[in-house]
């Protein structure tokens, strides 16, 4: 990270230039222009920041790499080289393949659900109405509490006996009484427990995915819209080749964050079931989390918690692309 | 008549509207404050009114009581774990503050080679999920003695404010005029001193909204508390609740969601207002 001299900058930029050319002094009297002082400060400042990412994010990404390749263990600190042991261990364990395609399952349909019910709020927010602030300010409260707060909250909505869940539903005669077969134990059977993981998990972003659209919604110009209605275009027309064009990038960004955030979330797993019934819930996440420290296998968990990166990989060269064409 | 009866109708077809539009609607709000109203009434509720089938559930079939606060700071740790929490966001704040004021400043304003690459890079460390994170960090806790103390948790959660933080504040910083920045060079301040005298206390809005996601953000998290604190008084609060009050398979769900809400939802509220600075964050501005 040192100081280029070739900083583009139009009054030093005709001395930064002869510096490659000039000697010692040059470079002494190059350290004292106007531009060499501010990118100096420049970099100063920027120090701390990039640091405290380089030691806390950069660093740890590097040694999960590695212990991912070794046997390490929370009692023994003497790692040894495994080569790709531990991604064997993991390709070979049923678990591992039952919290993969509950990390994509979860992931896909929660997004269909989402994007439904986003869609829609996003469309029924965009109207002029009254109390528009106090509405929005309710429908986005599940995205704000903080998650382990809220899945609390359902835990004790889905619990086996006093859920207020059943009891809705039993009321407008959807299920039967508590204690025979037609009685849903939400947490307790396979299939419930992961559509209710599905839920919370819609339940904590469409909000989210409802005011990213809206920002985009609001981000048309208003004379664009008017100029295409002076031509004779139809509602349908206006939105697919105007306003979905305008608002693809800021809706893709949305989406792309939306599904980091959801495929390595993990407060919503673990405190409703904690990956069971047996295994039936349990995601990468959870699966690294209970291996790497409750087991106490660090290599193992690494390996496990790598398995995210593929799936997160194009997302992210998708984001970083999409960034790097914003104007600057 | 008729032109009486035009306002009219007009009126009768805004009301009409407004209707439609809050029935719509309504659906979407029972969907997100029903929980939270579930979680309210059952922590303001009885012991023996929690566990009636028989009656609505919804309502108070019994006087309410604040006997699930009072259990929740007499016989627990909560005390500690807002303590805790308090101290954790507010020393993460600070880190934030000194770190992303001048990166996102040197980002935004000095011409530096490669500033939006850099920009870029920072702000993806921000979606590097914790998950990947945490079994190395661990590691890093423990080496730096840290280990089940809530001081973990001040070196760690500036992983992810300070990304984000430095992208929000890069973003603030260029909408500062640079004329008044170069006026107050022309009248003797150094580069340090034009940033600290003239473009901070014009950006009081963004270090003010960066403070209250560095808050906000710091109580979202679970993950870590849970991995590096397992010491019953250095817990956060969502922690805490979460682990402490369950025992085996009992769950004290009063105070449970007593002490869950009395964090959520003033989370939630500062949250809700600064939401949208929130989004234009993460989109960084992609249409304008």
């Amino acid at each position: 990270m040192t100081a280029s001299p070739n900083g583009g900058e139009p009054e030093g930029g005709a001395r930064a230039a002869a510096v490659p050319i000039a000697g010692r002094a040059g470079v002494r009297a190059w350290w004292r222009t106007p531009t060499a002082r501010r990118l100096a400060f420049g970099y100063t400042l920027l120090s701390p920041a990039i640091l405290y990412v380089a030691l806390l994010v950069g660093a740890p990404f590097l040694f999960s790499l590695y212990l991912a390749v070794s046997d390490a263990s929370v009692g023994d600190p003497f790692a040894e080289f495994v080569w790709l042991e531990n991604f064997k261990a993991a390709w070979e364990s049923p678990t591992f393949w039952i919290a993969l395609r509950n990390s994509i399952l979860v992931t896909v349909v929660a997004a269909i659900f989402k994007s439904l019910l986003g869609t829609t709020l996003a469309f029924l927010l965009l109207q002029p109405f009254r109390g528009k602030k106090l509405i929005r300010g309710l429908v986005v409260i599940p995205f704000t509490v903080p998650s382990a707060v809220s899945v609390l909250g359902w835990k004790w909505m889905y619990d086996s006996q006093f859920s207020v869940v059943n009891w809705a539903l039993n009321r407008v005669g959807l299920i039967s009484a508590y204690g025979t077969e037609g009685w849903p134990i939400w947490l307790g059977q396979p299939h419930l427990a992961l559509a209710a993981i599905i839920a919370v998990n819609v339940w904590r972003s469409f909000p989210f995915t409802a005011i990213v659209l809206l920002a985009g919604f609001t981000a048309v110009p208003q004379e664009v819209i008017d100029a295409a209605k002076v031509d004779g275009t139809t509602f349908m027309q206006r939105f697919r080749f105007l306003v979905i064009p305008m608002i693809a990038p800021i809706l893709f960004v949305g989406l792309l964050f939306d599904t980091v955030f959801t495929l390595s979330d993990i407060s919503v797993v673990l405190l409703l079931t904690n990956g069971g019934p047996g295994n039936a819930t349990q995601i990468l996440p959870t699966l690294a989390y209970q291996i790497g420290i409750l087991a106490g296998a660090l290599g193992r968990g690494a390996a496990i918690s790598l398995f995210l990166f593929p799936l997160l990989l194009p997302a992210m060269i998708l984001l970083l692309r999409n960034l790097k064409r914003r104007e600057w | 008549m008729v032109t009486a009866a035009r306002p009219r109708s007009q009126r009768a077809k805004e009301i009409r509207r407004h209707v439609l539009i809050y029935a719509g609607l309504s659906p979407y709000i029972l969907i997100a404050v029903f929980p939270l109203y579930w979680m309210a009434i059952t922590a303001l509720k009885q012991e023996a009114d929690l566990y009636r089938m028989d009656v609505i559930p919804v309502w108070f079939n019994l006087p309410p009581t604040w006997k699930n606060f009072d259990y929740l700071f007499n016989h627990t740790n909560y005390g500690a774990w807002i303590v805790n929490t308090m101290a954790i966001s507010a020393l993460v704040s600070v880190i934030t503050l000194l770190t992303a004021i001048p990166a996102g400043y040197a980002l935004a304003r000095l011409r530096l080679p490669g500033a939006e690459n850099l920009g870029i890079a920072i702000f993806m460390t921000y979606l590097v999920p914790a998950i990947i994170l945490f079994l190395p960090l661990s590691r890093v806790v423990s080496m730096i003695g840290l280990q089940d103390r809530w001081w973990a948790l001040v070196v760690v959660y500036p992983t992810f404010t300070i990304p984000f933080c430095t992208w929000l504040l890069m973003g603030f910083f260029k909408t500062v005029p640079a004329e008044i920045e170069e006026a107050a060079r022309v009248d003797g301040c150094g580069q340090l001193g034009a940033l600290v005298r003239v473009v901070l206390p014009v950006s009081l809005p963004g270090v003010l909204t960066s403070v209250i996601f560095a808050f906000t953000l710091s109580m979202q998290d679970f993950l870590y508390a849970l991995a590096f604190v397992s010491v019953g008084d250095q817990k956060p609060v969502p922690l805490g609740v979460a682990t402490e009050l369950i025992r085996g398979d009992v769950f004290f769900w009063g105070s449970l969601m007593a002490g869950a809400l009395l964090v959520g939802v003033p989370v939630a509220i500062l949250y809700n207002f600064f939401l949208d600075r929130f989004i234009t964050g993460i989109t960084g501005g992609v249409v304008r």
